[in-house]
């Protein structure tokens, strides 16, 4: 399993639990997740934080079967079986990979509308990490 | 100065058991009246419901999240025994750090404790908005017959002074020392049941009835007064039983009766059913909400529909968006294959 320390995971729970991305001052355009250097204009540094809808389409997709998914993911494919993973064109404009739950995987289609919400991602350290993942809406 | 129910929401997740499939395992469902029963994906916990439904609930007011005071989170089946809980629903909703938040935990009968904390509160706030939110998936151990009727489920509820569906009319709780039903020992990571029936029986209705008689008297009402009865529902039999001892009928029940296609959603029972009787009331309606936990304790609490606003999601469309599992895959679901 990819570990991840759980200060390193704290820090980023802003865009996990609540999606704040970040303005561009120089740009207009908005980093998600949040970048270093802006992403679109690759210049600039300085940032505003905006809360981002969570609303969006997918732009592709992949379905993760059995021997697919990452070591912190096969308990959830062994349990519940194939999951769907997507790109998601953000209606702010950054693409975003998430997974998408609450959905038999047969019906997830390109361009179908989804929208962020709170799920468990992974246990790691007897340490629920909770995240987005998208679900029809 | 009057206070109330301003926005409220329910989310059931989508799996389904039916009682056919436990039969098949078992030989039998023990669980009265209840059909099939809801639960939880593998990536969902009683957090993540909670945080579905204060969203929904805020959204149907609609009521920004900074607005909000006061957070009071109920549960009976936490993801950890010490941690604050309500922090996790509280942050990723957008609620201010600074709303003083309480989690409340130990029976069934935490989602009304909750509620009533949050009518408290605006009551001595008048501007100010509090969020309840009840979100519950008991876990029992397979071989015990209790788990056959544990369900899963959420409701949440906006509480203010102003823009009203419900008016609060007023609230009467009972406490009482019973034991031996429905505990969880510190040690043990499920629930225990001494299955002393007739006893655990009189501990439900001596609480009920008394919170339920004494709310009835302090307003100077009579039970048919009432259009809708929400009483708490470890299966789908309990609540007429307690209902006819105080003089309500299946009618007033009726729109409320959510465990007959969810089973037990233990702290969540009472504001899942609420939510089910406020999707169908009518202007002038009145509500009877009569709660349970063992242990024990009994809150009642008797609203006033002022209102036909509802909220965006009914209780109804969440029963009927469902998929089917079987038993294994409940087994899977429940981590009780390990």
């Amino acid at each position: 399993m990819a570990h991840v320390s759980v200060p390193m995971y704290w820090r980023t729970i802003p865009q996990r639990y609540k999606m704040i991305g970040q303005k561009c001052k120089k740009c207009g355009a908005v980093n998600f997740p949040p970048k270093g250097v802006c992403k679109y204009c690759q210049t600039s540094s300085e940032f505003e934080e905006v809360q981002l809808s969570g609303r969006g389409k997918v732009h592709t997709f992949v379905l993760i079967s059995a021997g697919g998914a990452p070591p912190e993911f096969a308990e959830q494919e062994k349990a519940g079986g194939q999951y769907p993973v997507a790109i998601v064109q953000l209606e702010e404009g950054p693409k975003m990979i998430g997974q998408i739950a609450d959905v038999d995987p047969k019906e997830v289609k390109i361009d179908m509308p989804v929208k962020a919400e709170l799920r468990k991602i992974y246990t790691e350290e007897e340490v629920i990490r909770y995240g987005f993942k998208f679900v029809p809406g | 100065m009057a206070i109330g129910i301003s926005g409220y929401s329910a989310y059931i997740p989508r799996f389904r058991i039916k009682k056919e499939d436990y039969a098949k395992a078992w030989g039998l469902f023990s669980a009265a009246g209840v059909a099939e029963k809801s639960v939880m994906g593998f990536d969902e916990d009683v957090l993540t419901a909670a945080a579905k439904v204060t969203k929904r609930a805020l959204e149907s007011v609609p009521t920004a999240p900074e607005k909000v005071t006061r957070f009071a989170f109920a549960s009976t089946s936490p993801p950890y025994v010490e941690k604050l809980l309500s922090g996790t629903v509280l942050y990723s909703v957008g609620i201010p750090n600074t709303a003083f938040c309480s989690d409340h935990t130990t029976s069934t009968r935490a989602g009304t404790e909750a509620m009533i904390v949050g009518f408290e509160h605006v009551m001595s706030n008048p501007s100010g908005r509090a969020v309840v939110a009840a979100a519950d998936a008991p876990i029992a151990s397979m071989w015990d017959s209790i788990e056959h009727a544990l369900g899963a489920g959420a409701a949440a509820f906006v509480l203010s002074g102003d823009n009203l569906i419900a008016e609060l009319e007023g609230h009467a709780s009972y406490a009482s020392e019973y034991f031996g039903e429905r505990f969880r020992p510190r040690e043990a990571p499920y629930l225990h049941d001494l299955n002393v029936k007739k006893f655990a029986e009189g501990s439900l209705l001596t609480n009920t009835t008394r919170a339920g008689s004494a709310l009835l008297k302090k307003l100077n009402r009579k039970p048919e007064e009432y259009q809708h009865v929400v009483i708490q529902q470890p299966d789908a039999r309990v609540p007429a039983t307690v209902a006819a001892r105080l003089n309500f009928t299946d009618a007033q029940l009726a729109s409320s009766l959510v465990s007959k296609s969810l089973g037990d959603l233990g702290a969540a029972s009472v504001p899942v059913a609420l939510a089910s009787a406020l999707d169908t009331a009518k202007v002038g309606d009145k509500i009877m909400v009569i709660s349970y936990g063992s242990g024990a304790g009994s809150d009642a609490m008797s609203f006033k529909v002022v209102s036909d606003r509802k909220t965006q999601v009914r209780v109804q469309t969440e029963m009927d968006r469902k998929e089917y599992i079987d038993y294994v895959k409940y087994l899977k679901l429940k981590g009780a294959i390990v």
